[in-house]
């Protein structure tokens, strides 16, 4: 069963009942009421009846008549007469004997107050009382007819039953709406639901009371949100992770293609010299390559399962070690690399940092023309020390440069792999800088240039505060 | 025999397709990116594209897209082995799909179909006199019809269409008598030795120490 239905049916239950229970005993108050008050009228008039007779009875008794039978009959009888106009029928009894009566058929005189007589057919107020003394032998019995209050009743539960059979029918339809209207909100939210489950995480609840139901609807479209960003980014992240995986097999075929393609070139074709040194040219270079990736993968995975050892290295150090592995890379671009050092140490891992600055200077040559510079900058900043490549060359996009922290990402394939680069430098650049806690920034702008920085301790910052 | 385009990045891969290729003596055009391609596609009568996917700017996919009303049959030379990809590669019309790293013989056979496929005239081999119409299913020596079973026409057609490379007995008997041949490796002498004395071949189609048999052309 449905909410609505229920509530529907709960609510016109409820309200019938208590509609009903109340009329009913207003209707059964207001019955007490009458019935008490056509009492009251009916013994009010047996006694100014009893009083009249009595008066009648001493008058004549003061005429020096004696009250026998007779005279009791006429005296009762001109009464009975007179009000039996008025719908009243009265009785007169002499100690149980019966002197006079309206009806033929009366057998016993009736208790002394006798209120009300309900047999199934007649309906009336009967009342018998004695005379004032000396006539306390006498018993006068007043009964009226009370068929009118009983049809007024019944007149008035007829009446009842009707408003019922209106009542309710209009209730149920204004019930219907009502209760349709207040359970809009939820049939909105629950198909708002159904979209979402269907895959649709846009999808909002549009709802805008200002009741417990728009509070749902915004607690709900706050939740919406938070599934739909959390999709997204999961979303993203798979996408991440299968570009690395294709672009990993990318890197792995390519070179195992050649290598093998050419091997069996060189083994099983009708060559001469020239194709020869070609051929193995490309097995002796793609093998360079291969090899290079392998030690940059192996480089990443050993850095994420090796503790750091970090110690104070002195900058200049650092600068001649990376002078030492580059400068013929640097001086076959004919660049410059410039050394602008304000601070003489940093905390950190040597051999790690050293690998940190030849991929930043690395990158920074590919992106250099020649003739230009490379500036290697060390510096103090909100008192952490800050190792900063700053090239001059062709810089990235901002696109370019969100991706560029995603392993195998090249910003220009063709030149990187002439170089002989992995894609993987920026990759091992950002391992590092987590490795060290350190944070890392890649500024770039197109034709103007990149730099690159990293913020290290000064110190050893444990031992200070320890 | 066939003009074909090859679209690949890689410099190494894209020179190994075309120093082989030329080998088996097909003519061959190189592009590096989708700008290349197009411009050679408008240039040149081109029989085959060999496509790469994953190239710098517009991928494989997309330049097939745009290509197909050429009706120049395509197969796609790739990395990715998805499931995914190769029916979008088979989708998008491509004759067939070769995953890398992949083996140049497997690559020359797959050309081979396709050419067959899509390219009408068949092309012959003569040398030495010899005069070899694959498509009529000929051989003429000296002007006079030489007489070859089946199975030795079969070997004949598999060495002109990888001329110039050395293959093994074992892959002769799997590209000229099928997989399901169960045969000896020696099969493949006797028939090498028929085919050398019918069509008086013998240093054409030379022995390759420890590899197995190479059919031999200038050009």
């Amino acid at each position: 069963m449905r909410f609505w239905q229920k509530t529907l049916l709960v609510v016109l239950l409820l309200f019938i009942l208590t509609l009903d229970v109340s009329v009913m005993m207003i209707m059964k108050k207001s019955w007490q009421l009458n019935m008490e008050r056509e009492i009251q009228r009916a013994s009010s008039e047996q006694a100014l009846i009893a009083n009249n007779i009595y008066e009648n009875l001493n008058s004549i008794k003061s005429r020096g008549m004696s009250i026998n039978d007779t005279v009791l009959l006429d005296v009762a009888r001109s009464y009975a007469d007179y009000y039996r106009q008025q719908g009243i029928a009265l009785q007169l009894w002499d100690q149980g004997q019966l002197v006079y009566s309206d009806e033929s058929d009366t057998k016993d005189m009736p208790v002394i107050r006798n209120e009300q007589a309900d047999n199934e057919t007649v309906h009336e107020v009967i009342i018998t009382k004695e005379l004032p003394t000396p006539y306390n032998h006498l018993f006068l019995t007043y009964r009226r007819d009370i068929e009118e209050l009983y049809a007024k009743q019944a007149e008035l539960n007829r009446y009842f039953v009707y408003i019922n059979f209106i009542a309710s029918p209009i209730l149920i339809i204004l019930l219907y709406i009502l209760i349709r209207q207040l359970t809009k909100p939820l049939r909105l939210l629950s198909n708002t639901t159904k979209n979402i489950a269907g895959g649709n995480y846009g999808e909002r609840v549009t709802l805008k009371n200002n009741d417990e139901f728009g509070e749902l609807a915004q607690n709900y479209n706050r939740m919406a949100e938070a599934v739909e960003c959390h999709v997204t980014e999961l979303s993203a992240m798979a996408e991440a992770k299968q570009r690395i995986v294709d672009n990993l097999a990318h890197e792995l075929r390519t070179p195992l293609t050649s290598m093998q393609g050419f091997a069996q070139y060189l083994n099983s074709a009708n060559i001469g010299e020239e194709e020869r040194m070609t051929a193995s040219g490309y097995i002796w270079s793609e093998t360079l390559r291969l090899k290079n990736l392998v030690f940059k993968l192996l480089d990443l995975s050993i850095l994420s399962h090796q503790p750091v050892e970090r110690t104070s290295v002195s900058v200049v150090d650092l600068f001649e070690s990376v002078w030492r592995t580059e400068h013929n890379n640097l001086e076959m671009a004919g660049i410059k690399l410039v050394l602008q050092a304000e601070i003489d140490s940093v905390w950190g891992d040597r051999d790690l940092l050293a690998s940190f600055l030849i991929n930043c200077i690395e990158n920074s040559i590919h992106a250099s023309s020649e003739g230009s510079e490379i500036r290697f900058l060390a510096y103090e900043q909100n008192s952490t020390a800050v190792l900063e490549v700053r090239d001059f060359g062709r810089g990235m996009s901002a696109k370019q440069v969100e991706l560029a922290f995603e392993p195998f990402y090249r910003v220009d394939n063709a030149r990187s792999r002439v170089h002989g680069g992995a894609g993987l430098g920026l990759s091992l650049c950002r391992q590092i800088a987590e490795e060290h806690q350190a944070t890392l920034f890649l500024e770039s702008e197109e034709h103007i240039g990149t730099t690159i920085r990293i913020n290290l301790q000064l110190h050893n910052n444990n031992l200070l505060t320890r | 025999m066939a003009n074909i385009l090859v679209v690949e990045d890689e410099k190494p891969i894209s020179d190994l397709i075309t120093m082989n290729l030329k080998l088996v003596g097909h003519q061959f055009f190189k592009a590096f990116n989708g700008m290349e391609m197009q411009v050679i596609l408008e240039q040149e009568k081109v029989d085959l594209i060999l496509l790469d996917v994953m190239l710098p700017g517009l991928d494989g996919f997309e330049l097939m897209r745009r290509n197909r009303h050429l009706n120049v049959p395509v197969i796609f030379i790739t990395a990715k082995d998805s499931l995914y990809d190769r029916i979008t590669g088979f989708e998008l019309g491509a004759d067939d799909y070769i995953i890398k790293p992949f083996e140049i013989l497997e690559l020359l056979a797959r050309i081979n179909v396709v050419l067959r496929r899509n390219v009408q005239e068949h092309d012959g081999f003569i040398a030495e006199g010899v005069d070899v119409r694959l498509a009529a299913r000929k051989i003429y020596k000296d002007g006079q019809l030489v007489d070859l079973t089946a199975r030795e026409f079969e070997l004949l057609e598999v060495l002109i269409q990888n001329r110039n490379i050395a293959l093994s007995r074992d892959k002769l008997l799997e590209l000229a008598w099928g997989y399901e041949f169960e045969g000896d490796t020696r099969t493949v002498d006797v028939h090498i030795r028929q085919l050398r004395k019918k069509l008086g071949w013998e240093e054409r189609i030379k022995t390759i120490c420890k590899l197995g048999y190479r059919l031999e052309s200038e050009g």
